[in-house]
């Protein structure tokens, strides 16, 4: 008979306060910071962890393989540790590891950490770990006669907020979204940011007319509607079912989990072929990881059944397109949500209560720390940003890859339906 | 908490650069049935038979199939914008790529406006990401008709497509929403 795998349970969350320049510490003092920081949380030893899965952007900061020295930092030192790197989508996958290597029974404590310290770079985004993504690709198109100009204009519509700005004028065309509800939202992550230590564009009582007055990028994104760069970290300790009911007071379940991937949305696919999605603000694979991750949970009605959702959303317009996708509001109607404040911190469906992606972004942990603000409200420990409801189901979502990888988990006060 | 040393409140910075230039890759050379088709102004296409889908520029395998797209279609040079972005005036210091400024290049002049868009040309079930050339950003909208602006001897180069440019007959009958879209 096939052995079924083990309940597994968040049972400690631990973050770095987030800003443009930790010049305070270095890369592995940082990652050091969240590990023990989540450690204590979990009432752990060190000695107890049985693995660690880590991650951060590829190349970033000119550092290749950085887990090669946070090893004895995170005290890692005669353990297994493995390293992760999908893009956005890094520390999403870093803790969907650490759950599957402590459900499969192998280990009972696993840490999942991730980080990003952009400002080791002159650049942001640093030349050496952004030009990589699509390095190959780039350099076959130039010795095609993709020109300079090509290149140049590329960088007006600007990397990810390129793809991000064409994303969203797909959305706000076919849903009826003004670049007002962009303003809102953004307005509300920063007011919401204002209430979380660790978060790093904090702006109490930011309303959408200061948004509105930052100057515009490229239609329809203004300055503040953009994330920030942030150095920071965030750590989460798992364990199985058999150590959390020895050990463990605030368990919360990771119930169901998905990662599903759509095919490139990035315009070029390898080899500089066209790719076959109109809209990039389909999200195909958002809408299948939901999906197979409620179904895993249990969940039948995403609309009653999720309390809160931590949504990676670097830019406004992606709170609302993938809040849709995850099944919690009608295609083309989130925006709707922002009107009637349901997305805010006291309202009937919060949306990013931390502040999220967009007033936080240190890229590698950002989809971890989706997943740690998630068990935080799950648990009633999220301070100041408590959405003030009794949380039983949250989500965290994570957008990565070409734009095409995404990563979905459901958390609760009570494990799932069932083991698998 | 960690193992943060008091008497170092500050890192050290060291600096240092690193060369990413030197790598050779592999590339299956489809590209270049592509660019043959540009040099007689024809936009070369392949096409799944699974499910009719046809990708510009070819492509070896579909994304959703996962069938080897082996037939070979030409798509019209006239499409939809399906998306688009408005530039605001460009500034030198502002266009900046691999550490060259695009005005001190010549390449966008200050104050210019330039608007990259998504076409989707006709026949075609994707987008290609191309300059919005000879309108006014006031007119431009999702759904406007446009054809190719092809340059006046192509070689066979990417650059042979310098951009889209409206189709003043096709452009009429968009409501003031679809217009702000």
């Amino acid at each position: 008979m096939r052995k079924k795998s083990r309940h597994v349970a968040v049972v400690g969350c631990g973050q770095t306060k987030h800003s443009s320049r930790r010049r305070d510490v270095t890369l592995p003092e940082m990652v050091s910071q969240a590990v023990f920081a989540a450690l204590e949380d979990a009432k752990i030893d060190p000695g107890e962890v049985d693995a660690f899965m880590v991650g951060n952007m590829q190349g970033f900061g000119g550092v290749a393989q950085p887990e090669q020295w946070i090893g004895d930092w995170i005290g890692a030192s005669d353990k297994p540790v493995i390293r992760i790197a999908t893009g956005g989508t890094t520390g999403g996958s870093v803790g969907q590891a650490a759950y599957y290597a402590a459900a499969s029974g192998l280990y009972d404590v696993v840490v999942g950490t991730a980080w990003e310290k952009h400002s080791d770079s002159a650049e942001p985004g640093a030349t050496t770990g952004l030009m990589h993504v699509g390095l190959a690709n780039v350099f076959y198109a130039l010795t095609k006669g993709f020109s300079l100009k090509n290149v140049m204009t590329a960088s007006v519509a600007g990397a990810a907020a390129g793809v991000a700005v064409y994303q969203a004028r797909f959305y706000m065309n076919r849903s009826g979204c003004k670049i007002e509800h962009l303003d809102a939202v953004a307005a509300k992550c920063r007011r919401n940011a204002a209430k979380n230590p660790y978060a790093h564009l904090q702006w109490p009582g930011c309303t959408p007319e200061d948004i509105a007055a930052t100057e515009l990028i490229a239609y329809p994104f203004r300055y503040g509607h953009v994330c920030p760069a942030s150095d920071g970290a965030s750590a989460i300790v798992v364990a199985s079912e058999d150590f959390v009911r020895r050990r463990c007071e605030k368990p919360v379940w990771i119930k169901g989990l998905a990662s599903y991937t759509d095919e490139e949305n990035n315009l070029q696919a390898e080899n500089w072929s066209g790719v076959g999605v109109l809209d990039p603000s389909e999200q195909m694979g958002c809408r299948v990881s939901a999906m197979k991750a409620y179904e895993m949970a249990g969940i039948k009605n995403p609309r009653e059944e999720i309390d809160v959702a931590e949504i990676y959303q670097p830019f406004p317009s992606q709170e609302l397109i993938f809040a849709e996708r995850c099944g919690l509001f009608d295609p083309g109607t989130a925006w709707r949500a922002v009107e009637s404040g349901d997305i805010e911190i006291e309202g009937k469906m919060p949306l990013d209560p931390s502040g999220g992606v967009n007033a936080t972004n240190a890229i590698g942990s950002s989809a971890l720390q989706r997943i740690l603000e998630a068990a935080l409200q799950v648990r009633g420990d999220a301070g100041e940003h408590q959405v003030p409801k009794k949380v039983k189901n949250a989500i965290a979502t994570g957008w990565g890859g070409n734009t095409n990888y995404i990563t979905f988990t459901v958390l609760g006060d009570e494990p799932g339906p069932r083991r698998w | 908490m960690g193992y943060i040393k008091d008497e170092r409140p500050t890192t050290m910075m060291v600096g240092g650069s690193w060369n990413i230039g030197a790598y050779k890759y592999k590339a299956n050379g489809l590209l270049d049935e592509y660019l043959e088709g540009l040099k007689e102004k024809k936009l070369i296409g392949s096409m799944c038979m699974g499910c009719g889908k046809v990708i510009v520029p070819p492509r070896l395998v579909c994304g959703r199939c996962h069938r080897e797209m082996t037939e070979r279609v030409v798509v019209s040079d006239k499409g939809t914008v399906t998306t688009f972005v408005v530039s605001p005036p460009i500034e030198k210091g502002k266009v900046k790529a691999m550490g060259m400024d695009a005005v001190e290049l010549g390449l966008f002049t200050e104050g210019e406006v330039i608007m990259p868009a998504y076409v989707q040309f006709d026949g075609a079930d994707c987008n290609l990401n191309l300059l919005i050339l000879d309108a006014d950003p006031k007119d431009v909208c999702v759904g406007m008709r446009v054809e190719a602006v092809w340059a006046e001897n192509p070689v066979g180069a990417l650059s042979d497509i310098e951009g889209v440019r409206p189709i003043p007959m096709e452009c009429g009958g968009l409501d003031e929403n679809q217009k702000k879209g």
